[in-house]
């Protein structure tokens, strides 16, 4: 079952099956000896009674805290950001803890769940300047040649939807998070991604078309 | 009647990579440039972003960033004795257009000439003998050596931020390089890029025959890099949309990457598009240039005087350019005589297909432009031809750079064209064959030429240009020879089928096999054999520079572009601190 | 927006191996929403996205492609051959499915069809094979007058070529690839080459230009399409890569809008 529309922009494809048991190696550190679990969506589901404090119930996110929407992401995005943060290659002092007390076919299953979901945006808020979503929608879909911008879309799919094993959805996310982790990809605090893309890309963002960005992305929860 | 501008110091005809390389650093040195540009401006945003640049149809099979090839084509025939013809759709080489050229399309493939190409006619002799040579072919000294061309072409590999692993730095061999290179001053300046499958299945192969395979070094790069210019890049990506596609990334080193950033804050330099040079004008002694006339985008035609005049248009119309405008004497291959035209030479290529079982997952889709690992242990000269009848060689490699499937289906020799069968193949060695390119020389022989059409113009009335060329026998013999040594490495990786597909004549422009074209306004040390002298100055007009594929004598087994831009620096030191300084033939005759 | 015609229901309707002829308009495959509106391409004006309500109940396809090139006659041609080119089997989808003739079609209609890309200028003459096409017909030239020599061949014969059996038809089309008959000079060959480039290019290009329906085509040899970053899967040798395929043409939804007139320039 395909779902449509404002409800789960990000997966056009939504896996309907569990993975397939192909992946015999890690994508990220070192391979993996015996393959890697393959995620259960509905083992996840109980795993994810702890996520929903910080990230919501539905997976939805918590706006004002800048807490990331979960529901429709990448699958492989997902899992590629819990092992991070258990092998120290991407840090937040609250994730660190936590995905620690899972071991990895939890954390898969985890992903696998949350990827399956769909949950409603966020109400908007005060509506953005349009001009500055304006920039943002440029950005996203074309880029800006005097700051050697490209379009952020070449990575992350059709206005940032999603390019799984590449970038993750954007669509719908919370404005507050998307700003806070491209200034820890600006300072370097984080960097867990493939060639350094994002350090670059975040170096080349000014704080305007930061918000810019992250404005944009955060409308798309809410348009047609 | 044109109308005439005011004079500059020097006039650019073609602002491709080598055209914004020499107008950036004439434009520095102080000089007035004018770059005419016959084809259109385009940058990275927004003409070369995704997903529309990642369209097979529009630019692999329409060939849509190529030379407009409905206003200006080629005419060609394998021989003397048929009529030229026109080439009606571009398939077999494809040149480019627009700011940038086809250094904005090219896959990245960044190769050095070895010291023993640039001496091929003299040590190839020395090595077995004036009578080894068929009696036609017609190869050439250049004139310049390895080692003068080496600062430059290193200059050129950090303009680029070129990603490899050095083989020889300074005469010591280093271990993953290639062995047979000749002496590099210094490394790469990025690492290679990573290895994919198919590359690591050849390297295994390879290794195990006792030959030395090393990464293909790639101007897509493998890490964010800053040159020289200050101008930065970014990592490639490995989408498989390289060769006739324009990057998204910023990652591929194209001159809008490189060095238009620079040039085009220069006011020094004034770039004019849709701009057609319809020849370099000549004063009433024909030795010296005052200028070129040219017509623009609305039809009108404008004379610019210059000092001096580079023809930088891509190797066929740089050889058209010097036709069109009666420097030098045309090659005649009854006669022997004449110099522009002669030694047109291009590219042998081979392949071998592997076909594996269905467990064997390639992801032929994954790759970048010059990602691959190859061997040149049967390159150039670097095995001993005695007894083989031939000169030459190829590299050989898994170098495939994608798994676009309109063109690329691979399926074993005897499948049907059409139908189930032909579908089943498909389906059945898409993700499951390795593909190995054998990528030859081409000697120069006398017949094969380039000169003007007598009966087919361009839109703007002047004759197209004609190329008469068919492989010479010792290349096929080549590859021929290689095709089966490339046969034994397919062996070598347990594939179930390894298929040879050697080159055959006759040539035929109705199959792609590289835009290497190469010669017809030839360098060297001699006026009689030549176009232009070791500075790639005209020996016939001294303020009339040519640069590009076309000065080379013949083709060796690698891809030119890396040899171009070593020659475009080794030019502009010669502009720079010879010609500026003392305007006049810098060679005697 | 799923297709729900199964392989099955597919062959009930069109039989390879029986004689069922496909006629224009037969409903043979049904999409809820075929408007040609740009999706967020980089070089496109803003434009509307296709609003898309609640998720609608998977529907079958209800609409065959509209031809506006091809006259009834050579459609019905154009169809069968298509799909005896490609046919559906088990590995997947045959031309029909794919609407392969609708991208032959568009393009033979539009800037392609007449001449983009195609040095023109006479004299003509016939060439070497070496030398390649020379004849003046653009691509439509090309096909009207071949199909017009076609159809008025089976017009004699009393049955036209989608009422013969898959063998009949084979056996026909490989006499057009090498029987070297002209079709008021169209030689056969030359259109018979034609349209099996225009077919392979129908069934893998980008769903964009109006054939490859559903990346069925992609979705049968695995390859991901238009959206390709693979820096981190490139590492990994040997996994086959699990993504659904992306066409130039969608838009967030997943919903792929066509656009058959891109142009062969940049």
């Amino acid at each position: 079952m395909i779902a449509r529309g404002r409800m789960t922009a990000c997966v056009r494809n939504p896996p309907t099956r569990i993975l397939v048991l192909g992946f015999v190696a890690t994508l990220w550190s070192a391979y993996a000896a015996g393959g890697e679990p393959v995620g259960d969506a509905t083992r996840g589901a109980v795993v994810a009674q702890a996520c929903a404090v910080c990230h919501g119930k539905l997976g939805e996110g918590n706006f004002p805290l800048g807490y990331p929407r979960l529901a429709g992401q990448t699958e492989n995005y997902l899992r590629k950001q819990l092992e991070d943060f258990v092998t120290g290659r991407r840090s937040n002092p609250l994730m660190d803890a936590i995905t620690r007390m899972y071991n990895e076919q939890q954390r898969a299953d985890a992903a696998a769940y949350y990827a399956s979901r769909s949950a409603p945006y966020a109400p908007a808020g005060a509506p953005a300047d349009p001009r500055l979503l304006a920039r943002g929608r440029l950005l996203v879909r074309t880029g800006d040649e005097a700051r050697q911008l490209q379009a952020c879309a070449n990575c992350h799919g059709p206005d940032g939807s999603g390019e799984d094993f590449a970038g993750p959805c954007l669509v719908g996310q919370s404005a507050t998070y998307v700003v806070n982790v491209l200034n820890e990809w600006k300072s370097g605090a984080r960097n867990n991604d493939g060639g350094r893309q994002m350090q670059v890309v975040a170096t080349r963002l000014d704080e305007k078309d930061a918000a810019a960005v992250a404005a944009y992305a955060e409308s798309l929860g809410h348009a047609k | 009647m044109p109308q005439k501008l005011k004079e500059t110091d020097v006039v650019i005809i073609g602002v491709g990579m080598t055209g914004s390389i020499i107008a950036k650093e004439l434009a520095a040195a102080g000089y007035k440039v004018v770059g005419l540009e016959r084809g259109q401006p385009r940058f990275t945003v927004p003409d070369f972003q995704s997903p529309s640049v990642h369209d097979e149809l529009r630019f692999d099979v329409r060939k849509a960033l190529m030379q407009d090839n409905t206003r200006e084509a080629v005419t060609f025939r394998n021989n003397s004795s048929q009529t030229a013809l026109p080439i009606r759709r571009w398939e077999s080489f494809l040149p480019g257009t627009g700011l940038g050229g086809s250094h904005v399309h090219w896959n990245g493939q960044t190769y050095r000439f070895q010291a023993n190409d640039f001496e091929l006619a003299s040590r190839t002799r020395q090595r077995y003998g004036a009578k080894f040579l068929d009696p036609d072919i017609s190869i050439q000294d250049w004139g310049v050596t390895y080692a003068e061309l080496e600062p430059h072409y290193d200059r050129f590999e950090y303009l680029l931020g070129t990603s490899g692993k050095a083989g020889n730095l300074n005469g010591q061999i280093q271990p993953g390089g290639d062995p047979f290179e000749s002496p590099r001053s210094r490394g790469y300046p990025t690492p290679p890029m990573k290895e994919h499958f198919q590359g690591a299945t050849f390297r295994k192969a390879a290794t195990s025959l006792g030959y030395h395979p090393f990464p293909q070094p790639s101007s897509n790069l493998s890490q964010p890099y800053t040159n020289p210019e200050g101008v930065k890049l970014n990592a490639c990506v490995f989408c498989g949309f390289c060769e006739r596609y324009a990057c998204e990334h910023y990652a591929k080193a194209v001159p809008q990457t490189i060095i238009l950033p620079v040039l085009m804050r220069n006011p020094n330099f004034e770039l004019r598009t849709g701009c057609q040079v319809q020849r370099i004008n000549l004063d009433s002694t024909r030795r010296k240039a005052t200028g070129v006339t040219y017509i623009d985008a609305a039809g009108r035609e404008f004379e610019q005087p210059a000092s001096l005049v580079v023809t930088t248009s891509f190797a066929l119309n740089n050889v058209r350019m010097l036709l069109l405008s009666g420097i030098g004497a045309r090659y005649d291959p009854s006669t022997g005589k004449g110099v522009v035209g002669r030694n047109y030479a291009y590219q042998t290529m081979s392949t071998v297909a592997s076909f594996f079982g269905e467990d064997f997952i390639v992801n032929p889709f994954m790759a970048s432009g010059a990602s691959g690992t190859l061997i040149n242990d049967f390159a150039g000269d670097n095995f001993d031809h005695g007894g083989l009848g031939f000169i030459g060689g190829a590299f050989i490699g898994a170098v495939n750079t994608n798994g676009r499937p309109i063109q690329y289906h691979p399926v074993p020799p005897g499948t049907p064209a059409w139908g189930k069968g032909w579908k089943q193949a498909v389906v059945a060695h898409y993700n499951h064959t390795i593909m190995l390119s054998l990528h030859g020389s081409s000697v120069s022989q006398k017949q094969n030429y380039l000169d003007l059409d007598p009966t087919y113009k361009d839109a703007w009335g002047q004759p197209l240009l004609r190329m008469t060329f068919d492989f010479p026998k010792n290349d096929l013999r080549m590859a021929e020879y290689v095709t089966a040594r490339g046969v034994e490495i397919g062996r070598a990786t347990g594939a179930k089928q390894v298929a040879g597909n050697p080159r055959k004549g006759p040539y035929t422009i109705t199959q792609y096999q590289t835009t290497h074209n190469t010669g017809g306004t030839i360098m060297g040390s001699d006026p009689k054999t030549s176009v232009v002298n070791k500075y790639l100055q005209s020996w016939s007009v001294s303020n009339v520079f040519v640069v590009g594929a076309s000065n080379f004598p013949q083709n060796a087994s690698w891809n030119p572009t890396g040899t171009i831009g070593a020659l475009t620096y080794w030019a502009i030191d010669a502009m720079k601190n010879r010609y500026f300084r003392n305007p006049g033939p810098l060679v005697s005759a | 927006m799923t297709e729900q015609i199964t392989r099955r229901s597919f062959f009930k309707t069109v039989g390879s191996a029986t004689a069922v002829p496909v006629a224009l308009g037969t409903p043979l495959l049904a999409i809820a929403d075929a408007t040609a509106v740009e999706p967020g391409d980089a070089r496109a004006p803003p434009a509307a996205a296709a609003a898309t309500s609640a998720p609608a109940p998977a529907a079958a396809d209800t609409e065959a492609p509209l031809y506006l090139f091809f006259n009834a006659e050579e459609a019905a041609f154009i169809e069968a051959a298509c799909e005896r080119l490609i046919p559906a089997d088990e590995t997947g989808p045959g031309a029909l499915e794919a609407w392969v003739p609708n991208y032959l079609d568009k393009q033979l209609g539009g800037a392609w069809g007449a001449g983009e890309r195609l040095y023109r200028s006479g004299p003509w003459q016939a060439g070497t094979p070496s030398q390649g096409y020379q004849l003046p017909f653009t691509p439509a030239e090309l096909f009207h007058t071949a199909l017009r020599a076609i159809n008025l061949h089976f017009a004699s014969t009393g049955k036209t070529f989608a009422q013969g059996t898959a063998e009949e038809q084979d056996a026909y089309l490989k006499s057009l690839e090498t029987g070297g008959a002209d079709l008021d000079g169209v030689p056969s060959g030359v259109f018979f080459d034609s349209l099996l480039k225009m077919t392979i290019e129908g069934y893998f290009s980008d769903p964009v230009y109006g054939g490859n329906r559903n990346m069925a085509a992609w979705k049968m040899i695995g390859f991901p399409g238009a959206y390709a970053n693979y820096y981190d899967a490139i590492d990994r040798h040997g996994v086959k890569f699990e993504r659904a395929p992306m066409s130039i043409g969608e838009d967030r939804h997943g919903h792929v809008h066509v656009d058959p007139n891109i142009p062969a320039s940049l």
